[in-house]
């Protein structure tokens, strides 16, 4: 799983960072959205399919990148 | 032979007296056999009202739903509420890019880390409240005695103001809060927390430190990429959007946590679980039960409906929070219930600013509250609490001994 954002959504709401903070911070100048680690570890999935959803503006994207053959 | 008309509901719905703490009973009934409803408004007027939660995630982040209140046809609970909602000039009734850019000027003081930087204030603030609690011995309200003190310190410490003018503040925003008063009642109190705030940034350009208005003053104000007139709404906004709403939930919540005493008990006693209780008690109280109002810019599908531009929409957190698709069994209370994707603080872009704020609030107070009063109880019975008609849902006095 991928993880992208858009940033020009984030309006700072900071759930992503409760969710999974593991993969998403506020950055410090101007507490928007920052991700840490954009491929995700499978346990994780779970959490992160939650911040995405739990975004209130849509701004968290995934993708599943197909493995390579 | 004629045939009645289905009759239009009309809002705002009435509580049941016997449960006060839960949405009105026809949010539920709407939900089962009509989940995007037609309501009528005071004026006459009508407005689509959704009822489910998934509908109204939807609806509130569809860009095409307006929060401009000053747009005509805009649904409003009542013309009290549209004369206070109207009196706001602030990054609330904008819509996107205009919010976008105003919201962001504030994002980064109330993003969880830095929120979490005032956890130290607001502990030594609560034990405070409550030494000063245990001195005053009981019955005590606890409404004038922790629940509307420490929002107003807190607010008052982040703007740096005096703390002797909290009760100023508390007074202007119960009027403009209040549906009881007068839309002149609702101006003048509005207008007066407009003036005080003036004063403060005037104030402040003189003499700059590091608080939260004079950063404001100094990266926008100054440069001009903020008005003063924007700036005084913008704090404005700050004041009202911390008071009521965290004073609200303490007050209401100590009385749902009492008529829980199974659950207070775990909770007090497993202080790990305080995280999952707020979040819980947020989605059960969902106190902002006339927030979440918008008109529609253009013609929009949901569930086979078809809102068209110029339509009034109500999607009220209260009924997202109950619906049973979501939350199993949702008037149960239930400390230990995963709640956290509730939308008491709302969603979309507006979605609230202070939520970390709020969450951090609750999260010491009630840790402290239970610790520090084991045996605490009702001081009056259910018959005599009277709960506030207002834009936040409340109660007047919360009486408690211990």
């Amino acid at each position: 799983m991928h993880i992208e954002v858009a940033h020009e959504r984030c309006i700072g709401a900071g759930n992503c960072v409760e969710i999974a903070p593991k993969y998403f911070t506020q950055g410090e100048n101007d507490g928007l959205v920052q991700v840490l680690a954009d491929s995700v570890d499978t346990p994780d999935t779970d959490a992160v399919e939650r911040a995405a959803d739990i975004c209130p503006v849509g701004a968290i994207l995934l993708s599943h990148t197909a493995p390579r053959p | 032979m004629s045939i009645d008309p289905p009759e239009i509901p009309v809002w705002p719905f009435a509580r049941k007296a016997d449960a006060p703490l839960i949405p009105p009973p026809q949010l539920a009934e709407l939900r089962s056999t009509c989940p995007i409803a037609q309501v009528e408004l005071w004026d006459g007027s009508y407005a689509w009202l959704a009822t489910r939660y998934h509908d109204v995630k939807a609806l509130l982040r569809n860009p095409g739903l307006s929060s401009d209140t000053s747009l005509d046809g805009f649904p409003q609970s009542s013309e009290t509420l549209k004369a206070a909602r109207g009196a706001q000039k602030t990054f609330q009734r904008l819509d996107p890019p205009q919010h976008d850019v105003l919201r962001r000027m504030l994002t980064k003081d109330f993003s969880v880390s830095q929120i979490a930087t005032l956890k130290p204030f607001i502990e030594a603030l609560v034990d405070h409240l409550l030494d000063q609690i245990e001195a005053a011995g009981h019955p005590v309200d606890l409404v004038t005695a922790l629940a509307e003190p420490l929002p107003a310190h807190v607010v008052c410490k982040i703007l740096a103001l005096p703390p002797d003018d909290f009760g100023f503040f508390l007074d202007r925003v119960g009027r403009f809060m209040a549906l009881s008063s007068t839309p002149e009642q609702a101006r003048t109190a509005a207008a007066d927390i407009a003036d005080y705030l003036a004063e403060v940034v005037t104030a402040r350009k003189e003499d700059l430190a590091d608080d939260l208005v004079s950063e404001l003053i100094r990266k926008y104000l100054i440069p001009g990429a903020l008005t003063e007139f924007e700036l005084v709404h913008m704090l404005h906004l700050l004041v009202i959007g911390g008071f009521d709403t965290t004073a609200n939930m303490i007050a209401l919540g100590t009385i749902l946590l009492l008529q829980n005493p199974g659950q207070m008990k775990d909770l007090r006693e497993d202080p790990g679980l305080i995280q999952g209780a707020v979040e819980e008690m947020l989605r059960y109280l969902s106190v902002a039960h006339h927030v979440a109002f918008r008109l529609a810019k253009a013609d929009i599908e949901i569930s086979d409906i078809c809102i068209h531009a110029g339509d009034g929409v109500i999607a009220p957190v209260s009924a997202a929070n109950h619906d049973p698709e979501v939350f199993p069994d949702p008037q149960a209370f239930d400390v230990r219930r995963d709640a956290r994707d509730h939308v008491a603080f709302g969603f979309g872009v507006h979605q609230c600013l202070g939520q970390h704020l709020a969450r951090l609030e609750l999260q010491v107070v009630f840790t402290k509250l239970l610790r520090r009063f084991p045996a605490l109880r009702m001081a009056a019975s259910p018959a005599d609490l009277h709960f506030k008609d207002s834009m936040i849902y409340g109660v007047e006095r919360c009486p408690v001994s211990w």
